[in-house]
């Protein structure tokens, strides 16, 4: 149901704006100042030279993680791939020599459908995928540049000594 | 006739029926591993235990005689209990490596544990280790670790294959199948063994960590590859075919089907015509068609026209092209091409190794046509030649009459001599791609269905010959298989004596239909 919100008639002052912009001058020039002459308390950041401190919890840029070995934590399940609501995961599989059988041969993220929801690491039984980078995906001017592959995963990435289930040793 | 109680239902069965199947025909879920309708029953996982009031424990329902004043219980405590202990023992050395086994999704195990058991384990020592991700078969791929010894596979290459190429060895914990020594599993069905193992410890290498099987989507189709035309499901992702796997039919091919028939649909993956030729050159569809339909003006009218038909065609293409082919100008005759004869054995494989040659005969005799031999046709050195089909075994000799004709059209799926020599080529569709029917040589009528689309312009056969009788003739044929069907068995009965014009297309059942 469509709910009428009351509108109050705007009277000739209000609608001339000059008080209102007046007033929002005041609170400008105050705080240009205070910041100018006692540089205390000063609300903006310096960006880039200065950089606000993400939450722990931020999620940025996947990471792939490494093994003890170097190599890739990632088995290749599709677990990731089929949690992503965006759909963005495309892994193709392969054999490895070792004992753990099945690495991914190609492992890409489309950047331009991601929505950083954080289901991949949630679904990865492997501790193989990362948010916690800490970095934006930086934006880029053409399509391939948003889609990064297993190795620019990868590099962003470190070791990781959890069991299977993820529970540490 | 005995008649027993299962969770207080009566039932009466055919005397011989065990519990389980008693169970299946109420309803009522039995959990099973060892167990398999098509096999002899070997009642090792004890998966299936119930109650009986003839007997003081559980009994395996999969073995027992369903027999008179039998009272059975499926859901008391004892039963809840005794299928989580099975679970347990049979977990109890388990790898646990779902994430990289190629079954996840489909595995009887993980879907029983999590219906059954669902419990963390309690087993603290060291798992027992076994022989894992060893290729035993050209086909097969085993994870030892993984088995849980039912003996499903042994018993379908003894039973199924008539081939005892899998055994069990060593005992207990440590018990795991194995071929014997020096020897591999090489039957023409050793595919079958990967079908009915609950888990994943065989595996096709065709399959291998190709695509994860919740990902597919399953369509029912028919294999192409012989006369017999076993029931299968083409499993597509993204597309592209993964894998094929045999559908229950118990008319045709009962729960198996043939290695060849399943790794059949690589030969359409390369080499396909991507678009249609003129005299081996890329052209426009529309092109082409115009084309054509001048170059038909110029055949004389007392030329020696020559169709040459596939028996891999469906019923409703080659119902079309022999329509269009009464239309056309000329002397026509029909002729026969297809496949060569080969390798046959009293299980499922056909000599013959075309789909629908006994379709393709129905069509042919409800026209009023004869097919020549195609020897004695290409002898006549035809002016004008037709040839539907890609899987002609005789193609230098087709290649060579078409150099000598005034005029070759060729209709294929695969690009090559044929398509290349033709005065004009159409790209079609493979036999994953058509819609329509095949009868099988048994006369059982199956619906094969698309379960791809080409990502070119390519079309069925009777869409091409839609697309050439607008611009030809005045009298438009219908290019819809769904039409096609009807008009074609307006005059062909079921074997119980329904016409099967009153169906239609959409009324073939998964199983078929079996013709007079
Ligand atoms: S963060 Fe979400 S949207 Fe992005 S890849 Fe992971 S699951 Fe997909
Ligand atoms: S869920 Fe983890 S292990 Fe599985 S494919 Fe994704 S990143 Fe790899
Ligand atoms: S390999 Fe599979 S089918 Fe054969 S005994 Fe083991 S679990 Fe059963
Ligand atoms: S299914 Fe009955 S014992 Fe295995």
């Amino acid at each position: 149901m469509a709910k009428l919100v009351d509108r109050p008639k705007a009277d000739l002052v209000i609608r001339s704006y000059i008080p209102e912009v007046l007033r929002g001058l005041r609170v400008t020039s105050r705080h240009f100042w205070v910041n100018f002459l006692t540089r205390k308390n000063v609300v903006t950041i310096e960006y880039p030279e200065e950089k606000y401190p993400y939450p722990p919890r931020f999620r940025g840029q996947h990471r792939l993680m490494k093994r003890e070995d170097d190599s890739v934590r990632c088995v290749a399940c599709f677990l990731c791939a089929t949690a992503c609501p965006a759909d963005c995961i495309t892994i193709k599989a392969g054999e490895r020599s070792d004992k753990n059988e099945k690495y991914p041969v190609s492992f890409e993220i489309d950047y331009i459908r991601c929505i950083f929801c954080g289901m991949c690491e949630e679904a990865c039984p492997c501790d193989a995928i990362r948010l916690d980078s800490g970095d934006h995906k930086l934006p880029g001017y053409t399509r391939e540049e948003e889609v990064l592959q297993k190795e620019d995963l990868l590099a962003k990435g470190g070791l990781s000594i959890a069991k299977q289930g993820g529970i540490l040793q | 006739m005995p008649t027993l109680k299962i969770d207080g239902i009566e039932i009466t069965v055919e005397p011989g029926t065990r519990i389980i199947e008693a169970c299946d025909r109420l309803g009522i879920d039995i959990p099973r591993f060892c167990y398999h309708p098509g096999l002899s029953v070997a009642a090792n996982c004890r998966m299936c235990l119930v109650e009986s009031n003839r007997s003081p424990k559980p009994v395996p329902s999969c073995y027992e005689m369903a027999v008179d004043g039998l009272e059975i219980q499926t859901k008391t405590q004892k039963v809840i209990d005794a299928r989580r202990a099975v679970l347990e023992y049979i977990l109890l050395n388990h790898p646990i490596d779902c994430p990289i086994c190629d079954k996840a999704g489909e595995c009887d195990l993980q879907d029983l544990y999590f219906a059954h058991n669902y419990q963390p384990s309690r087993h603290a020592f060291a798992k027992f280790h076994k022989p894992k991700a060893r290729q035993i078969g050209p086909q097969i791929m085993a994870d030892s670790e993984r088995c849980i010894n039912c003996t499903r596979c042994i018993r379908v290459c003894d039973e199924i294959a008539k081939a005892p190429q899998l055994h069990q060895v060593n005992r207990g914990g440590r018990t795991y199948i194995d071929v014997f020594p020096g020897t591999e599993i090489d039957h023409p069905y050793s595919m079958c063994v990967s079908d009915v193992c609950p888990v994943g410890a065989l595996t096709t290498k065709d399959f291998r960590f190709k695509c994860r099987v919740w990902f597919t989507n399953g369509t029912q189709s028919v294999c192409g590859e012989c006369s017999r035309g076993c029931s299968i499901r083409i499993d597509t992702y993204r597309n592209e075919i993964q894998r094929i796997m045999p559908r229950e039919n118990p008319t045709v091919n009962q729960f198996w089907a043939c290695d060849a028939g399943r790794l059949a649909y690589h030969n359409y993956e390369t080499d396909r015509l991507q678009s249609a030729k003129a005299n081996g050159q890329p052209v426009a569809s529309d092109a082409a068609i115009t084309q054509l339909a001048t170059a038909l003006d110029s055949v004389a009218s007392g030329a020696r026209v020559l169709v040459v038909l596939s028996p891999s065609m469906t019923n409703e293409a080659a119902w079309a092209a022999i329509k269009v082919g009464q239309k056309l100008k000329g002397m026509v005759r029909y002729a026969i091409g297809g496949r060569e004869a080969g390798f046959k054995d009293d299980i499922l494989i056909c000599a013959d190794k075309a789909p629908n040659r006994a379709g393709l005969a129905l069509v042919l005799k409800t026209l009023g046509v004869e097919a020549v031999p195609l020897s004695a046709a290409l002898a006549g050195s035809p002016q004008a030649i037709y040839i539907f089909g890609d899987d002609h075994h005789l193609e230098d000799v087709l290649v060579k009459a078409m150099d000598g004709a005034q005029l070759s059209v060729v209709f294929s799926a695969k690009d090559g001599p044929l398509a290349n020599a033709a005065s004009f080529a159409f790209p079609t569709m493979s036999p994953y791609e058509i819609d329509g029917t095949w009868l099988n040589e048994f006369g059982i009528l199956q619906r094969v269905r698309p379960a791809l689309t080409p990502t070119w312009d390519a079309r069925p056969i009777e869409k091409w010959l839609g697309a050439l009788t607008t611009r030809l003739l005045d009298e438009q044929i219908a290019d819809d298989p769904a039409e096609l069907f009807v008009t074609a068995m307006s005059s062909v009965n079921a074997l119980d004596g329904t016409p099967l014009a009153a169906s239609g297309l959409d009324g073939i059942g998964p199983f078929g239909i079996a013709l007079k």
